[in-house]
């Protein structure tokens, strides 16, 4: 998915390209030896040193044995120093951000003040319970009882050594990732996405900061290099260097990794996503519902301006043509209002998509166009679902005779799905799972993404560990 | 059709259609712009749209036209549910928004498929053309019967420019199908008429290009995305697919040695590249050497580098394999009847009837104001063709072309001119979201 911000690109008079740091084993480097992009898309790089940026494997991680408490204790102070920003680096690291991230500014801007949001010891805390149980069976071996044979056994989540193909269309996924791989305790290797280079190496800059030399600072590396470059990733991706390939947006960041996993080399897919909701009748029950239900799908559309894959994109209204219409004319003055990770005014409607909507416009009464192309919102309703793939806060409002009926849209892409009214989730939930989906909620609830739950359908941290046991 | 845009048509016909520079046609351009613009709007409704939201009524200078241009995916913007559900008079009600003529009157009763749809159409006067792309949807263009006139004309005069003139004499070789409703089927048989006489012309196959079968991939990505695809039918669709690219095999070698048999009379050869190289390796393997074709025969390569694998010196390979032949080049798509031949100095030069506008890499901005000259740009490619009425003929494409603007080629002739150096846009980067569709999902036959 590519996303161009022509204001930005507009703005660009020429002048210096922006640098991008890679983290060799938690220290910094700087260098301009590499060039990518053009006009006011063009970076430059650190030559890439792959011997720097692995961990050899016949010693054991940095952290492996640093209990899980102390890391909290360094993430508490990383998730501190990122809210004071002491040394202005995460001040630059945004501003870098705005010059070359396709999100818009008031987006890209909030998303970076809640970077450290993710580092508090109680959400911390509830992941390791929700995923693991305990601390416990990560800094030991942990005995599990009444095996059938009678012996004793014990297990613990072993820290792995882990390659990440980051996705960049939303600073969180640095964080989380960052988080996961810290509470993990193994050895974590970025490979950050073209549409963000700064937040994973700001991340890693505050480690480097709070805790010089650090066990769990010396576990991350992190550089740029162009996905699928064959002559990086061939020699990278072997069970020699590292266990797992952790990669998120499914082919395009797989491309050539794909060939790779094999036997000792293992896939952890953040799958690419679609997210919908799901209208009830009870909407048209009185002005005010319709007014609750507009402005609740308006917060689950919005989510980093419909650039993240739980922001819902196809809105399905149960009853006919003018139910859906007045549902669409109640939506769209919602687009426009300014919310948490969600602009009034976000970039224009991409190209692609304005040119399917046009067609639309003179196809009344298959389907009606509310609103225009200015980033303010844009709800088309039509009888199927539209060709293209809705973002930059552009709704799909489409009426189906019942919600049941809905439930032939769901398939394994599917990840939110919002209800309205919330009554209605109970009934539908398990055909809604059954059909694909993995995550359900109240219409309006999607942006409040809880760490510590399951994502995509697995618990993320528990496939980061190798699984190991001690018998007998 | 106005008198700006006639002129241009004629001064396109004359004894050098490239005769023309800049301070000579860009008033003529300007005047036919004017005209077709004002006529047009009160026919394609999105072109009023366009000239609302742009404010401006008139059209003075080459800026003007930039906001009304359309992408020319624009051709394409149906919803793909009216083919899978056969609605073909709201397909007919899509198209006519697009078109300078109402198609709903046509009575579709009986229409099975996209291409008895196009037949449909024709055989009611609207000459409509059809793309075949790779992912499930087809474009549609709408024209005239008049305008297929004019483009048969066109390609009379330029074809074989600057070397040799369609004079019907040769044998002519197309190595593709015979009968369809796309673009290059419609060339193909455009040429065989101008080159050749029928006892002379060669196709691959009679049996029809359909469409169709862009619409069954279509059809059968719905049923895996919604579920309901069984692991037989997915196999028995991959084995048809396959079947499909096999039983062209031995045809393809009947024809090829047809053509090999015949190569030192004068012949017109069209193909995509990888069709000449297999041409080539048939040869090899007959014992024929290079350059063993009559001196006068025609060569005509392009397109089809998308998707196939192809040596890194094919054009290398493809020429010496010829020898000594003619071999015209030209530029041209879909969306325009007008071709860009190449000249001596491997310069592609625009007709009369052609205004280039070169865009920004976003298509917002032009590049070649009336005030540039003298310098190469580069940028999207983007064009109005006044020798089509049936709709409006603004239209970016997806072309990255460097554009030179000195007011003389190196040939000789009047300029601007585009380098041999054309190629698609293509996003270069590696962005990553975490948002993205079934399509995702798919393999095998039915990844686009």
């Amino acid at each position: 998915m590519t996303i161009t911000a022509p204001d930005r690109a507009r703005d660009w008079i020429g002048g210096e390209p922006a640098r991008v740091d890679h983290f060799a084993r938690g220290v910094p480097v700087s260098g301009d030896e590499r060039s990518f992009g053009t006009g006011p898309n063009r970076f430059v790089a650190p030559a890439l040193a792959l011997d720097a940026l692995v961990w050899p494997r016949n010693e054991p991680g940095p952290a492996f044995d640093t209990p899980v408490d102390e890391i909290m204790d360094v993430l508490v102070q990383l998730g501190d120093w990122i809210g004071c920003d002491p040394d202005g680096l995460v001040a630059k690291a945004l501003e870098a951000s705005l010059r070359t991230n396709p999100l818009p500014a008031g987006v890209l801007r909030e998303a970076f003040a809640l970077l450290g949001g993710s580092f508090t010891r109680r959400g911390m805390e509830f992941m390791i319970e929700q995923e693991f149980g305990g601390a416990d069976v990560l800094d030991g071996w942990r005995t599990v009882p009444g095996a059938p044979s009678g012996r004793p056994v014990r297990i613990r989540a072993f820290p792995a050594r882990v390659v990440h193909v980051l996705a960049g269309n939303a600073p969180g996924v640095a964080a989380m990732s960052v988080l996961r791989g810290a509470l993990t305790k193994g050895v974590n290797l970025f490979k950050m996405p073209s549409n963000d280079l700064y937040s994973t190496t700001v991340l890693l800059a505050g480690l480097h900061a709070v805790a010089p030399g650090h066990p769990t600072t010396r576990s991350f590396s992190a550089a740029y290099w162009r996905g699928g470059d064959e002559a990086v990733e061939s020699v990278l991706f072997r069970p020699q260097f590292f266990d797992k390939l952790a990669a998120w947006g499914g082919d395009a960041a797989l491309r050539s990794a794909k060939s790779y996993v094999g036997p000792g080399f293992e896939l952890v897919s953040f799958d690419p996503k679609t997210s919908i909701s799901l209208i009830g009748r009870e909407t048209f029950a009185s002005p005010e519902a319709l007014e609750e239900a507009a402005e609740a799908a308006a917060r689950d559309i919005m989510l980093m301006d419909q650039q993240a894959c739980a922001a819902s994109r196809f809105q399905y209204v149960e009853g006919g043509t003018e139910e859906a219409d007045r549902f669409a004319a109640a939506l769209l003055p919602r687009l426009g209002v300014a919310r948490r990770l969600g602009s009034a005014v976000g970039n224009p409607v991409p190209a692609h998509i304005r040119s399917e909507v046009e067609a639309l416009r003179d196809l009344e009464p298959y389907a009606r166009v509310f609103g225009e192309y200015t980033g303010r919102g844009l709800v088309v309703r039509s009888e199927d679902p539209v060709d293209f793939h809705p973002e930059n806060k552009v709704a799909n409002v489409v009426p189906v005779e019942s919600l049941e009926h809905a439930i032939g849209r769901i398939n394994v892409a599917t990840q939110s799905v919002g209800v309205y009214p919330a009554a209605r989730k109970a009934a539908l939930r398990d055909r809604l799972a059954s059909a694909g989906a993995v995550r359900i909620c109240m219409l309006g609830d999607v942006p409040v993404v809880e760490s510590g739950l399951p994502h995509d359908g697995f618990y993320p941290m528990q496939r980061l560990v190798r699984w190991v046991s001690d018998e007998g | 059709m106005d008198q700006a845009s006639h002129t241009l048509i004629e001064m396109g016909q004359g004894e050098d259609p490239y005769r023309f520079g800049q301070k000579e046609l860009l008033p003529i351009q300007l005047d036919a712009a004017d005209a077709v613009v004002g006529e047009r709007r009160q026919q394609v409704p999105l072109l009023e749209r366009r000239v609302r939201d742009a404010g401006r009524e008139r059209i003075t200078r080459k800026a003007d036209l930039v906001p009304l241009l359309f992408p020319h995916t624009t051709y394409k913007s149906y919803p793909a549910a009216f083919v899978e559900k056969k609605r073909w008079t709201q397909l007919a009600r899509w198209l006519s928004t697009l078109s300078a003529a109402d198609l709903t009157t046509v009575d579709f009763d009986g229409v099975a498929d996209e291409d008895e749809w196009v037949d449909r159409l024709r055989a009611n006067g609207h000459f409509v053309l059809a793309t075949s792309g790779t992912t499930g949807k087809c474009s549609f263009l709408s024209h005239s019967a008049e305008d297929r006139v004019r483009k048969v004309r066109t390609f009379d005069r330029l074809l074989g420019w600057p070397y040799a003139r369609a004079d019907r004499t040769r044998g002519y070789f197309w190595l593709g199908p015979h009968v369809g409703v796309n673009s290059a089927t419609d060339a193909a048989n455009i040429g065989a008429e101008l080159w050749s006489t029928p006892d002379n012309s060669f196709f691959l196959t009679d049996e029809r290009l359909r469409l169709t079968d862009v619409s069954r991939m279509a059809a059968m990505r719905h049923r895996m995305a919604d579920g309901s695809a069984t692991p037989g039918e997915i196999a028995c669709f991959e084995r048809d697919q396959r079947a499909r690219g096999d039983e062209l095999s031995p045809r393809v070698e009947a024809f090829v040695d047809l053509l090999l048999d015949r190569r030192h009379e004068k012949l017109a050869i069209s193909g995509l590249w990888a069709q000449h190289l297999l041409i080539r390796d048939r040869a090899r393997a007959r014992g024929i050497s290079d350059g063993d074709f009559h001196p006068e025969t025609i060569v005509s390569a392009g397109g089809g580098v998308k998707n196939v694998a192809l040596p890194p010196d094919y054009k290398q390979r493809v020429a010496s394999f010829y020898g000594d032949v003619i071999r015209p080049g030209n530029y041209g798509m879909t969306e325009t009847f007008q071709l860009m031949q190449r000249c001596e100095q491997l310069r592609y030069h625009i007709p009369p009837a052609l205004l280039p506008l070169v865009l920004d890499r976003t298509g917002e901005t032009l590049l070649n104001t009336e005030d540039v000259t003298g310098e190469v740009i580069e940028g999207r490619f983007a064009f109005v063709d006044f020798s089509i009425t049936g709709r409006w003929t603004g239209t970016i494409t997806s072309d990255k072309v460097e554009f030179d603007t000195h007011p003389h080629c190196p040939c000789g002739r009047p300029g601007p001119t585009i380098l041999d150096t054309i190629t698609r846009y293509r996003t270069d980067d590696d962005s990553i979201g975490c948002a993205g569709t079934i399509d995702g999902y798919l393999r095998g036959a039915l990844a686009s």
